[in-house]
């Protein structure tokens, strides 16, 4: 065979380069959303490996000797290893899968090599989804698989490579018909909920507002991360701003400086909660970030959506799942009136009164002024939160630094500070007095996105505040801050002449289009995490449900979605098998054909029927031949011309003059 | 092109070869896909000279890159499983949906196309036969990389433009005279991406003339009856008439070597002497040679009788052609002897 085993063109023509050129552009563009999770000398020896494939091709430069190759590879294999001490993991392989696709473009030759990057390629952006999952992400995705389609498309050739721009839009074509299929397959393939061979851990975040501890002497300057927290969707009318406390860590165990969380005693406290007015439902929507506290409305009352969220005896919600790394939503039913009456024990009265032994000398003073005419506990709180009002206290996110005794020193020495130093001075005091006290961190506020009708609470609404137990009543929350600052709670945070620390955002969102812009963006935000990232085992059962499918166990659950997906799948496929199809049309610009029509009528004259849609020319001949014997060899001659005008023209067209000199000579009679 | 080539050292590499248990895996491939090529036959039967194809005759499978992308998105589905990752579904399933696009791209990509024999010039035993193979549709798209293999060696690959035909030539060897058959060729595509192969088994009603193998050159042509003349003039003394397909055996010195630089085609310059010489080339004027040889030898008769420009005929047991000359007549008479039934029957 003429063209048989033809091998590729050699590298260095211009067919090889542009298609080296491909398959580095797919290289370069798969691994760029590694590059700022990589170390620098990886993105360096991708470079390099790039480049010099590329001036081999074209500048003839001397290829890397094998044994350059091989130093390189292992070289890159212990850096790996060093760098990340293991070669296991999303991150190590990642960077692994970098180096490797790097070395094998420095060796590639020819199609087999282009098409094993390109396939690796699709890997290694997979890779980069694992870690990165945005809107961006989701923009980039689309347009890396159309360009990595048009080079299939390209490289996949063995003859030359197609005009671009019809290719780009073949390949949107092929994009456009595999996109129902992804959709059918996102929603209906069976989702798990745990994951089959471990997680990686939680990445370890410093700008989360909430930890366990909490020491208000060692914070000089508090920064407003503006970093979403979680997002709230209100079934029933938001409460108002003042009422938006967003219950986290309960800080019970003081040493004198530092607040922590104390053994959680396994108490149900939630019956000994009263709830009256209005029931307020909501969504909460968790960024992975503190999924580890989830955060309710002081108070809950019911809640669902993760099956092992359980109140724990500070009438805090919990998870007592293994914490994931992604989102999580639930719903939860609060009432913002109500009365936390947990009976304390006297081990619990002297676990919420204590104080080291000589801590805060100072406001153990002022509180056994306080204790001289016997007051009520409602009495004591009274008289600190007058207190507070009554001396210059300012509110600040950039206070000095406090000693051994920081309650002592705040409120009679520097009296500036934020919600923590109000919250732990305030439960000193409390303490001093007698009067059970602890810490309340969480969040306070919120800022209504109008376009979503929905809230966002960010790091920078993170806030403190006290509850005191008081007879008859129970817990009590007192939020000290707002005696001093009533707009911090009122207003929320974000209100510019709170701080003096002014974050950019604080700036900006004075200016009300480019926070319309900012809430749009983030509506669109909430609504990719809630439905596109979101969407998970839950949403398949929802989706089940709507479906009209009754209520089922998990396995069946399981058998039931991926009939769906194998059904709706192939429906798709004998769609896609019959749009492909390309409705017959008649040649009518093939003068070939034209004059053999031409002839045939003439044929028909002599009552020979025409050429039945699957008769070739020869059969016909063949068929008029025995027809009228007599014009056999004209016949003959038509149809060879024509055989040969249709099938094997020739440049000048002299098979096609032969043909019309032919059927023009053609003038039958009857024999 | 070797200078070119020579800069890039990667060019020219030798392909990898499958040896051990890749090799005995093909083998076992191949071995399937005779029994199922014969399966087709039976299920199809043979065709005409030109057959449109219909979606019940194409058959696709997904090639090794085919194969290692629905590797590749299988694991990406068991990596997004674990990691609950929402975007990995998403690459993985538009990864599924591209290739499903691509499998109906690669099968469409044959449906309706109009595969047909055009020809095949006749070509001495030994040679190789061409066989043209016209592809045409009716389509309004282009139809690309389509290739015609047999035994693994393909034709092409050739892009089919709407309204427009392309010939791809199939060369099988022809050992023997007589009528060669088209053995069963396969029309296929790996168009888009080389995910997938899809093909339709051909029989076509394809033959080519085979002309025996000419004798070597050297024994003289029999004596003309008529005028007496001797059958091999000189070449230096005649005059040019022309050119004719080479045969094994002709003299190098009379190759148009200008032509075949032209056109890739060997031919013979021929040459009419002054003499007319009429011989005719009689089956029975070589009792000495077996049947096939005695063949073998009249063809060489023929060959070298035209090429001296004289008129001859040919006398063969149950077949006689009148004395002439001529290209057209040399093919009558080489057909005869390429066609003449098997020797044992004529012997004597």
């Amino acid at each position: 065979m003429s063209a048989a085993a033809q091998p590729l063109p050699s590298a260095a023509t211009p067919f090889a380069v542009r298609r080296l050129l491909w398959t580095a552009g797919i290289v370069l563009g798969a691994s760029l959303p590694h590059w700022l999770e990589l170390p620098f000398w990886i993105p360096v020896l991708l470079a390099v490996c790039l480049g010099w494939r590329l001036a081999v091709a074209m500048l003839g430069w001397r290829p890397p000797p094998r044994a350059l190759r091989l130093a390189f590879a292992l070289l890159a294999f212990v850096g790996v290893l060093l760098e990340y001490g293991t070669v296991n993991g999303v991150r190590a392989g990642s960077a692994l899968l970098v180096v490797m696709v790097a070395l094998k473009f420095l060796e590639a030759n020819g199609q087999r090599d282009e098409l094993v990057l390109m396939i690796i390629s699709y890997f290694l952006v997979f890779a980069s989804l694992l870690y990165d999952q945005t809107l961006f992400t989701v923009a980039y995705l689309f347009a890396f698989v159309w360009v990595t389609t048009v080079a299939l498309l390209q490289l996949g050739r063995r003859a030359a490579l197609l005009p671009s721009r019809s290719t780009f839009a073949t390949a949107g074509r092929m994009l456009l018909r595999a996109l129902p299929v992804m959709v059918v397959l996102f929603v209906l393939f069976p989702r798990l909920p745990g994951s089959l061979w471990g997680m990686p851990r939680l990445p370890e975040s410093a700008t989360t507002g909430l930890s366990d501890t909490m020491s208000p002497g060692d914070i000089t300057r508090l920064g407003l991360s503006e970093e979403i927290a979680f997002r709230v969707e209100f079934r029933s009318r938001p409460p108002l701003p003042r009422e938006l406390y967003w219950r986290g860590p309960v800080l019970d165990t003081f040493d004198g400086r530092t607040w922590s969380q104390g053994d959680p005693r396994r108490r149900n406290v939630a019956r000994t909660l009263e709830h009256r007015g209005e029931p307020v439902s909501y969504r909460v929507m968790l960024e992975p970030e503190i999924v580890r506290f989830p955060l309710a409305l002081d108070m809950p009352a019911e809640w669902s959506g993760q099956p092992g969220m359980r109140m724990g005896s500070d009438y805090r919600l919990r998870m007592f799942t293994p914490e994931a790394a992604s989102r999580i939503e639930y719903e939860v039913t609060s009432y913002t009136d109500y009365r936390a009456l947990e009976p304390l024990l006297e081990v619990d009265f002297d676990h919420y009164t204590y104080l080291p032994e000589g801590s805060n000398p100072r406001i153990r003073a002022l509180a056994a002024e306080w204790l001289a005419d016997d007051p009520t506990h409602a009495e004591i709180v009274e008289r600190a939160l007058a207190f507070f009002q009554s001396r210059e206290f300012l509110y600040t996110l950039t206070p000095p630094p406090l000693g051994r005794h920081a309650a002592d020193e705040f409120v009679f020495d520097t009296q500036r500070g934020f919600c923590e130093h109000y919250a732990s001075a305030f439960a000193v005091m409390m303490r001093a007095a007698g009067v059970p006290a602890r810490i309340v961190t969480g969040y306070q506020g919120g800022e209504l996105n109008e376009l979503g009708g929905y809230y966002i609470v960010r790091q920078s609404d993170a806030h403190a505040w006290t509850e005191v137990w008081l007879p008859e009543r129970g817990w009590v929350r007192i939020d000290p801050t707002a005696a001093v600052a009533p707009a911090r709670v009122r207003l929320g945070s974000s209100l510019p002449a709170l701080s003096d620390a002014a974050s950019p955002r604080l700036t900006l969102a004075r200016m009300r289009w480019v926070r319309a812009l900012a809430h749009a963006w983030d509506a669109a935000n909430m609504h990719f995490n809630r439905w596109v990232l979101g969407f998970g085992p839950e949403l398949q059962r929802e989706l089940l449900r709507l479906l009209g499918f009754a209520e089922m166990r998990r396995a069946q659950r399981w058998q039931t979605l991926l009939a769906l997906t194998v059904c709706a799948t192939a429906l798709l496929s004998l769609a896609l098998a019959f749009m492909g199809r390309e409705p017959r049309r008649p040649r009518h610009h093939d003068p070939a054909r034209k004059l053999f029509t031409a002839f045939v009528r003439r044929l028909a004259r002599l009552h020979v029927p025409p050429p039945a849609p699957t008769e070739s020319p020869s059969d016909y001949a063949l068929r008029a031949s025995r027809a009228v014997p007599h014009l056999a060899a004209h016949i003959d001659a038509v149809v060879a011309a024509y055989l040969q005008a249709r099938y094997e023209p020739d440049a000048n067209g002299e098979a096609l003059e032969r043909l019309r000199a032919r059927v023009r000579g053609f003038r039958p009679s009857p024999a | 092109m070797t200078t070119v080539a020579r800069r890039d050292a990667f060019a020219g590499r030798p392909p990898p070869r499958l040896g051990g248990a890749g090799g005995r895996l093909w083998r076992a491939v191949g071995g399937i896909e005779r029994r199922a090529a014969a399966w087709a036959l039976r299920r199809q039967g043979r065709d005409g000279v030109a057959v449109t194809l219909q979606r019940r005759r194409i058959y696709i499978l997904p090639t090794r890159y085919g194969l290692s992308l629905g590797l590749l998105v299988f694991a990406m589905l068991l990596g997004s499983l674990n990691y609950g990752a929402s975007l990995g579904f998403a690459l993985t399933f538009l990864l599924a949906g591209l290739a499903l696009v691509a499998m109906h791209e690669c099968h469409n990509g044959l449906l309706g196309l109009e595969v047909r024999f055009v020809g095949a010039h006749p070509v001495f035993a030994g040679q190789t036969a061409e066989f043209r193979i016209a592809l045409a549709h009716a389509g309004r798209r282009p139809r690309y990389e389509i290739e015609l293999e047999r035994d693994g060696v393909s034709a092409g690959p050739v892009d089919v433009e709407p309204g427009e035909a392309a010939t791809l030539r199939v060369a099988v060897r022809a050992p023997r005279r007589g009528w060669l058959v088209l053995p069963r060729v396969a029309v296929s595509t790996r168009h888009p991406g080389r995910l997938f192969r899809a093909w339709s088994w051909l029989h076509l009603d394809a033959r080519c003339l085979v002309y025996p193998e000419p004798a070597p050159p050297g024994r003289p042509l029999p004596a003309d009856a008529a005028a007496g003349g001797t059958g091999r003039p000189d070449a230096g003394d005649a005059d040019f008439a022309g050119l004719r397909a080479a045969v094994p055996g002709d003299p190098p010195q009379r190759i148009a070597w200008k032509a075949y630089a032209r056109n890739a085609a060997l031919l013979l310059k021929q040459f009419s002497a002054g003499t007319s010489a009429r011989v005719v080339l009689d089956w029975n004027a070589l009792p000495d040679l077996p049947p096939e040889a005695r063949i073998a030898q009249l063809a060489r008769w023929c060959l070298d009788a035209e090429s001296a420009g004289g008129a001859f005929g040919l006398r063969l047991p149950g077949t006689t052609i009148a004395l002439g000359n001529g290209p057209r007549h040399l093919h009558e008479c080489l057909k005869a002897l390429a066609l003449l039934p098997a020797p044992e029957d004529h012997r004597g």
